[in-house]
């Protein structure tokens, strides 16, 4: 080993992989003990962008985020939906027990509407969770997103391809999700801050349709003479 | 009873210095454009005066910037100048073209003195920067006569008053044309000697309504004065000599005419959210701008930087002549709410009403949605979205016996491209719609599909099969 080095280790100037320093930053707990414990304990970030990456919606993604949707509503904070591909539909999320006078849904017609009004919610004290899907977004537009997120302290969560997975991002928190056979969503934690990335979990999310798992398919057998298109 | 009169010797020069920029030579010429009818200092130094012809004036200063005088716009000048004064006297009088008479006797009293009430006014209008001649009166005239002459005194005493308008010349007396001649043919030169005259010789030689009008600046005959009510809006206009064709030009005037808002209701203590922009262009119709605020508001820089967030949006369609700036509906204000002992809260209602009114000003007022749910069985049918509203209504909804739904609805139901992987419940027949002709009759099940998606697909009564939605 180098001098340099070696007195850079007597100083102990050298961070060290296998010294995991518990980060301070704040978090909100996703409400899965599961995905808690594989983003050591803490959760989304808040004052830091979160992205997740997924093909297609109507894999639970939203579910991932309920809880957290759930506490914040209720406590009187604003939840932004930012160009949401489908509509939010209404009486699902009153049966999930959000608070709909804190849902607020926004449609911009251009990036640079759309830039300047995540940054606006981010910036906000009343904004509580904004979630949005971009287009296509540069490295150094996610960058200033990630500094408005840092003027506020609120959770920030992108929706975003999954291809972009292979790019890199500022973000603080990166989860891949996938769906699987058991209508659970696989996770993968490609990014995040303190520790290294690469924790996968499983988190069931079967009861977003009112499924259970060891229950069989209750569907009415009929003639399906025309089903197939 | 005490009069002031307030005599603005150029109003409509100070008015237009006000609302623009620093231009060099400035005139107001008379409607047929013939004659300079104000000139400001700058051009009274290169030459200009009164009365001049308007030709003599531009061979003398080619790049004179030259204003037509307008009756309507002079008139609506000297009302702005009304409603300042209001909020330091109570009856106040318009006396067109340029003047503005208030009753101060009774208001010594309340500023301490004749000298207070005049040190007062004398510094608002510096503050305005308004050039006026100021003269009290025991009589409404009398004030009148001392102010336009520039002989008032800040006195209460009417027999000085008296005296001082005995020295004046008949000319300034401001009698009509025939009487004037008549009286100097009778060999009199000075207020004093007309006063002196014995009342009923008067009325005989000359008229009784010059008998009158000595009466009613001597105090002898009552001069009864209507007061002057502020209206119960606020309209504003600043007009400009060359036109603004940037919207960044137009932000300096609209500064000032904002702080001016921002003073109007906090001494009417009331609030507004509604602000009317008129732009007025020299050819096409006027641009108006409604600016909304989403809550309450009085402070001059909100409005400013919803304004000109505005303004970014929205390029000028023309060059601008003059703006002005309505406002109509004012509400009550509501005793602000406290930050607690430490500071530390911030006030979480007013941030929402400034991020409401910064989005709505620039992505426009429909951009924003609330979602709320309705009484319906038809899935496209039980949801609505609404603008923006921040009441806390409390939704009290039994979430239990809601039926399972989709966190994602399409925007209508697309075709089913795929036989779907695995079945889950089914079929949840809904059918409604018949008493308004957007008839829904389908039978409703939870599919997996091949990628992994969990969809609530529908059969319609046709035939065909739909996805209506993502379990997210």
């Amino acid at each position: 080993m180098s001098e340099l080095l070696n007195t850079l280790m007597q100083d102990a100037r050298v961070w060290q992989g296998h010294k995991h320093n518990k980060t301070t930053q704040p978090a909100e707990p996703t409400g899965f003990q599961a995905l808690d414990n594989q983003l050591g304990g803490l959760g989304w970030p808040r004052g830091a962008l979160s992205e997740c990456l997924l093909d297609t919606p109507g894999i639970g993604e939203l579910t991932l985020l309920m809880p957290l949707m759930q506490r914040l509503s209720q406590a009187g904070k604003t939840v932004f939906w930012l160009n949401p591909p489908h509509t939010p539909y209404a009486p699902a999320l009153i049966r999930e027990g959000i608070d709909l006078n804190q849902i607020i849904m926004i449609h911009t017609e251009d990036k640079g509407d759309f830039l300047w009004t995540l940054e606006n919610c981010l910036r906000s004290p009343v904004t509580g969770l904004v979630m949005a899907w971009p287009k296509k977004l540069e490295a150094r537009e996610i960058r200033r997103l990630q500094l408005a997120a840092e003027a506020g302290s609120n959770v920030c969560v992108l929706f975003r391809e999954r291809h972009y997975a292979e790019q890199n991002s500022p973000a603080a928190l990166r989860l891949e999700l996938e769906p699987d056979d058991q209508q659970s969503l696989k996770v993968n934690v490609l990014k995040r801050r303190g520790s290294w990335p690469g924790q996968r979990c499983s988190l069931a999310m079967a009861h977003r349709a009112s499924l259970l798992h060891h229950e069989a398919p209750r569907i009415v057998q009929g003639p399906w003479p025309t089903m197939a298109r | 009873m005490l009069w002031l009169y307030l005599h603005f010797p150029h109003l409509v020069l100070d008015h237009i210095r006000r609302s623009g920029e620093h231009v060099s030579a400035l005139v107001i010429v008379e409607g047929s454009g013939q004659k300079v009818v104000q000139a400001c200092p700058t051009a009274k130094d290169l030459g200009v005066r009164d009365d001049m012809r308007l030709k003599t004036a531009i061979s003398l200063v080619p790049e004179l910037s030259i204003i037509r005088a307008d009756q309507q716009q002079e008139a609506r000048i000297l009302e702005d100048q009304a409603r300042w004064l209001y909020r330091y006297a109570a009856h106040i009088v318009l006396v067109p073209p340029n003047g503005l008479l208030a009753e101060i006797g009774s208001l010594q009293r309340l500023y301490g003195g004749l000298s207070a009430v005049w040190r007062t006014l004398e510094e608002v209008l510096h503050e305005r920067q308004l050039t006026a001649w100021m003269g009290t009166g025991h009589t409404p005239l009398a004030a009148r006569l001392t102010a336009r002459n520039g002989v008032g005194e800040r006195t209460s005493d009417t027999a000085r008053i008296l005296q001082t308008l005995s020295k004046m010349p008949l000319l300034a007396a401001e009698f009509d044309g025939r009487t004037c001649i008549r009286l100097q043919r009778l060999g009199l030169n000075t207020l004093g000697e007309v006063f002196s005259l014995p009342p009923k010789e008067m009325a005989r030689r000359l008229s009784p309504e010059t008998l009158a009008y000595i009466q009613k600046i001597r105090g002898s005959r009552p001069d009864p004065q209507a007061p002057w009510q502020p209206p119960h809006h606020f309209r504003q206009q600043a007009d400009f000599v060359q036109d603004i064709e940037q919207s960044q030009g137009l932000l300096f005037p609209l500064r000032r005419m904002l702080s001016e808002l921002e003073s109007d209701l906090c001494w009417r203590q009331q609030d507004t959210d509604c602000l009317l922009l008129e732009l007025q262009h020299r050819h096409t119709e006027p641009t108006r701008l409604r600016i909304r605020t989403s809550g309450p508001e009085h402070r001059a820089e909100p409005f400013l930087s919803l304004v000109s967030l505005r303004l970014e949006q929205q390029p000028l369609k023309a060059p601008v002549m003059s703006l002005r700036l309505i406002v109509k509906r004012f509400l009550g204000r509501e005793a602000p709410f406290k930050q607690d002992l430490l500071g530390e809260n911030q006030d979480l209602n007013e941030a929402w009403h400034t991020l409401a009114s910064r989005l709505q000003a620039r992505l426009g007022d429909n951009a924003m949605k609330q979602l709320s749910p309705r009484a319906d069985h038809r899935p496209e049918w039980a949801w609505s979205a609404s603008q923006v509203r921040r009441t806390n209504r409390v939704t009290t909804t039994a979430t239990n016996q809601l039926p399972c739904r989709p966190l994602w609805l399409l925007q209508g139901p697309q075709p089913l491209t795929e036989t779907p992987k695995v079945w889950f419940t089914g079929p949840e027949r809904i059918s409604g719609g018949w008493w308004d002709g957007q008839r829904v009759h389908r039978d409703y099940y939870v599919a997996q599909l091949d990628n992994g998606q969990l969809a609530w697909v529908f059969r319609d009564i046709r035939e065909g099969w739909f996805i209506h939605g993502w379990f997210g």
